[in-house]
């Protein structure tokens, strides 16, 4: 039963083991000689300025949220699809009832400029 | 999909209609002409009210949708009464400040209203928790809907998080119930508690986890907390709706929950007498914190809590009277508490305070105003010829029916305490002056939208306590389909 | 022991050490990380309990979404990630004791279950739980209306977060 997940598992042990080395190798071998300019956060190239917890804008937060509810209503679609060609033309009109709600949403929030970045 | 199945979700597919509609039609009228869509609202909803009254009436109680909803006069019954109250709110709403020009208001309003129909309805554990949370999310948005001021974020907020936290609770006992008993149909929990499948101590235990989250929604001590803030904060006319129809939600879920699925022989006695406890704390605390109020908004709120525990007990007496006397109550009172608060709106529109001290010589700055104020006060208070009185009296007999005449006398002394705060409001309205200033230039404009609410809730409020009669005899007919 | 035990009682650590590190770490974006790890631990359990959809879900919604919100909610509302305040108020003792009375009323309740010590019997061989899902979802004998309602309160919430994120002070 627990199988299936073996792939999984064997994947994440060796994204761990193989991550582990990198830096493992990296902190036995490598010199280690510590300065000011290395410490500093890496900006490609450029000297940071400011604190670097700045607050971020409510954009990304609205973005975020969106981004919730749309995986949600995709989590929906998963079981449906797989089941789609058993359900027929029903289910079909179902999912499309389902997606013609929340199409309203999004057009809404469109409008509304809810998905712009000004 | 056949004429009943469909009659059975009619008021929701039309209440989703019209809330689609609002959202279309909203973005293309210029700002001026944005508070339309309370009319549209009200309009829209009416037309629901009518149509469903004609075409979507229930006969024999039916189970459809796979028994996830259940058709039945008393389901049919609070649904009519959860679009006339956002009927009335969509009039309060038109005219209140950066709430009544926003379709996003409007449409939360009908999203809830559809989340309560079918709050009513379910008889399926998965229906009832996604129509109690299609209910909620609207309602803690719109509480917290005046986003620049202070008090309606933190109004939104308390609402929010106690509301997770005692719908987190209420669904792991729905989790619990499901785990016990294999099924998540009502009708067939039933069965399972009937039999031998469920001890009577994890029912109990289910039992109160699931009050949690109900006694939150109906503002029951102890999960009362939430209800002075909120109310406090919200827009008022969004506070009357959470008071009236979000409660009479509750209740109807309250009513539908344990009477059917913990109405075993043996276990009713141990939750009744549970929620005789809760009843009589909620009314005393609500009625004695209520009298100490300075702001009117507050004190509906501590009145409302006191409210919730009268209607308890109706609930408490078990008894088909008893479930009468619970849906009568819940029209007298939610009439009568949406005028409440729709005057309060009305007032404080004008006079920009919610004091009740500034109250004084509201009788003199406008007449009609202050005349609406005696009646919902006097209805709230339980005076005759007023809606309250002939519901108190139905719900204190059918405790009285159940030999529980202690509750009964607990009520009965509860409402006199209930009449001193009530009065002592009214005084201020008839009896003070303002201080040092000519009333009469110092007028209460009623817009159109708050006259018609506030003539026909108080209108309706004599009406039900004159000819209580046929209104008596449908919440029977609805109590019927739960026995 | 089973494999399956040994697996549950990791899986079951990590959970709780990560969920109290949530609630203990000082470092905000730490705590959403632990949490995304407490997370992790319950999809395996929804794995163990051959409840392959939910896994699916709390990976994708949960660790996928939520946590992103929680890191953006982090983000959004602290200057200071580090919080230097009391980490107790004055109501621990009180709500302490209401969480292990709550416990221990839970534990009694699953205690007095009679299923409670049963072995869950196997799923008949073939069955697939995301094929009678999807079949239950759109099936007028089983979930459909719930399904359409779930619509019908993503829509509601959608509309209110664009209004409460997107309206301007």
């Amino acid at each position: 039963m627990l199988f299936e997940y073996i792939a999984i598992a064997t994947l994440i042990v060796l994204a761990v083991i193989v991550a582990l080395i990198a830096i493992g190798l990296g902190e036995l071998f490598g010199p280690k000689k510590k300065m000011e300019e290395k410490s500093m956060p890496y900006e490609s190239g450029m000297t940071p300025y400011g604190p670097g917890t700045r607050r971020m804008p409510v954009r990304f937060y609205l973005i975020a949220v969106l981004f919730i509810l749309f995986d949600i209503e995709v989590v929906f679609f998963l079981p449906w699809a797989i089941v789609f060609r058993q359900l027929g033309l029903f289910g079909l009109i179902e999912m499309a009832v389902f997606i013609a709600i929340l199409l309203v949403g999004y057009i809404y929030a469109w409008k509304k400029g809810a998905l712009e970045w000004e | 999909m056949n004429p009943t199945t469909f009659a059975a979700i009619l008021p929701e597919v039309l209440l989703l209609v019209l809330g689609i509609l609002i959202l279309v039609v909203e973005p293309f009228w210029k700002e001026k002409d944005r508070r339309n869509t309370g009319w549209l609202t009200f309009g829209g909803l009416l037309a629901i009210l009518v149509v469903s009254l004609l075409a979507g009436r229930p006969g024999e109680p039916t189970s459809v949708f796979g028994g996830t909803i259940r058709f039945d006069w008393l389901g049919f019954f609070f649904k009519m009464l959860f679009i006339f109250a956002a009927a009335m709110t969509s009039l309060f709403m038109m005219d209140v400040e950066k709430l009544g020009r926003r379709g996003e208001s409007y449409l939360l309003l009908l999203a809830s209203t559809l989340g309560m129909n079918l709050m009513a309805s379910a008889s399926d554990l998965v229906m009832l928790y996604l129509a109690i949370e299609t209910t909620s999310i609207p309602l803690y948005v719109l509480s917290g809907f005046i986003v620049d001021d202070e008090k309606s974020t933190e109004s939104g907020f308390k609402y929010l998080l106690f509301g997770a936290m005692t719908s987190a609770v209420m669904l792991y006992g729905f989790s619990l119930l499901f785990g016990f008993t294999g099924t998540t149909n009502l009708y067939e929990i039933a069965a399972a508690v009937a039999g031998a499948q469920v001890s009577t101590v994890t029912a109990l235990g289910v039992i109160a986890l699931v009050l949690v989250g109900i006694g939150f929604k109906v503002s029951l001590v102890p999960f009362h907390f939430w209800a002075p803030d909120t109310y406090e904060g919200a827009p008022t006319p969004v506070a009357g709706f959470l008071s009236t129809a979000s409660k009479a939600a509750g209740f109807a879920v309250l009513v539908r929950l344990f009477f059917i699925a913990f109405a075993k022989n043996g276990l009713a006695p141990d939750w009744t007498t549970g929620l005789a406890a809760l009843a009589t704390l909620t009314m005393t605390l609500g009625n004695l914190v209520a009298m100490t109020q300075t702001n009117i908004k507050r004190l509906l709120a501590y009145s409302s809590i006191a409210h919730a525990g009268y209607v308890m007990i109706g609930v408490v007496a078990f008894s088909n009277l008893g479930v009468t006397s619970v849906v009568f109550y819940l029209i007298a009172y939610i009439l009568t508490n949406l005028a409440a608060f729709g005057i309060v709106a009305v007032f404080s529109r004008v006079a920009g305070s919610d004091k009740i001290s500034d109250y004084a010589g509201l009788s003199r700055r406008s007449p009609w105003l202050a005349m609406a104020m005696l009646v919902a006060f006097l209805s709230l208070a339980g005076m005759p010829p007023f809606g309250g009185f002939v519901a108190k009296v139905f719900v204190f007999a059918a405790a009285v029916k159940s030999d529980l005449v202690w509750l009964a006398v607990v009520g009965v002394i509860n409402s006199i305490l209930g009449v001193y705060y009530y009065l002592t409001v009214l005084k201020v309205v008839y009896l003070y002056r303002m201080e040092g200033e000519a009333e009469e230039s110092h007028p209460i404009p009623l817009t159109r939208p708050y006259g018609i609410a506030l003539v026909v809730l108080s209108l309706g409020v004599l009406l039900i306590g004159t000819l209580f009669a046929p209104w008596f005899s449908a919440s029977g007919a609805a109590a019927l389909n739960l026995f | 022991m089973t494999a399956i035990q040994i697996i549950f009682i990791l899986s079951a650590l990590v959970i709780l050490g990560a969920a109290v590190m949530v609630v203990s770490t000082r470092n905000l974006v730490h705590a959403a990380l632990y949490l995304v790890a407490t997370l992790f631990g319950v999809a395996v359990l929804y794995a163990i309990l051959d409840a392959t959809f939910l896994t699916v879900v709390q990976v994708v919604v949960y660790i996928g979404a939520i946590a992103i919100l929680f890191i953006f909610a982090i983000m959004l509302t602290r200057r200071e990630m580090r919080d230097q305040g009391e980490q107790l108020n004055k109501g621990w003792g009180a709500a302490a004791l209401i969480g292990l009375l709550t416990f221990g009323g839970l534990f009694m309740l699953l205690n007095n279950w009679r299923g409670v010590n049963a072995t869950a019997a196997a799923l008949p061989s073939g069955f697939d739980g995301v094929v009678e899902l999807g079949t239950a979802l759109v099936s007028t004998d089983a979930f459909v209306l719930p399904f359409e309602v779930a619509s019908v309160l993503l829509l509601a919430a959608l509309i209110g977060a664009v209004y409460v994120a997107g309206t301007k002070k």
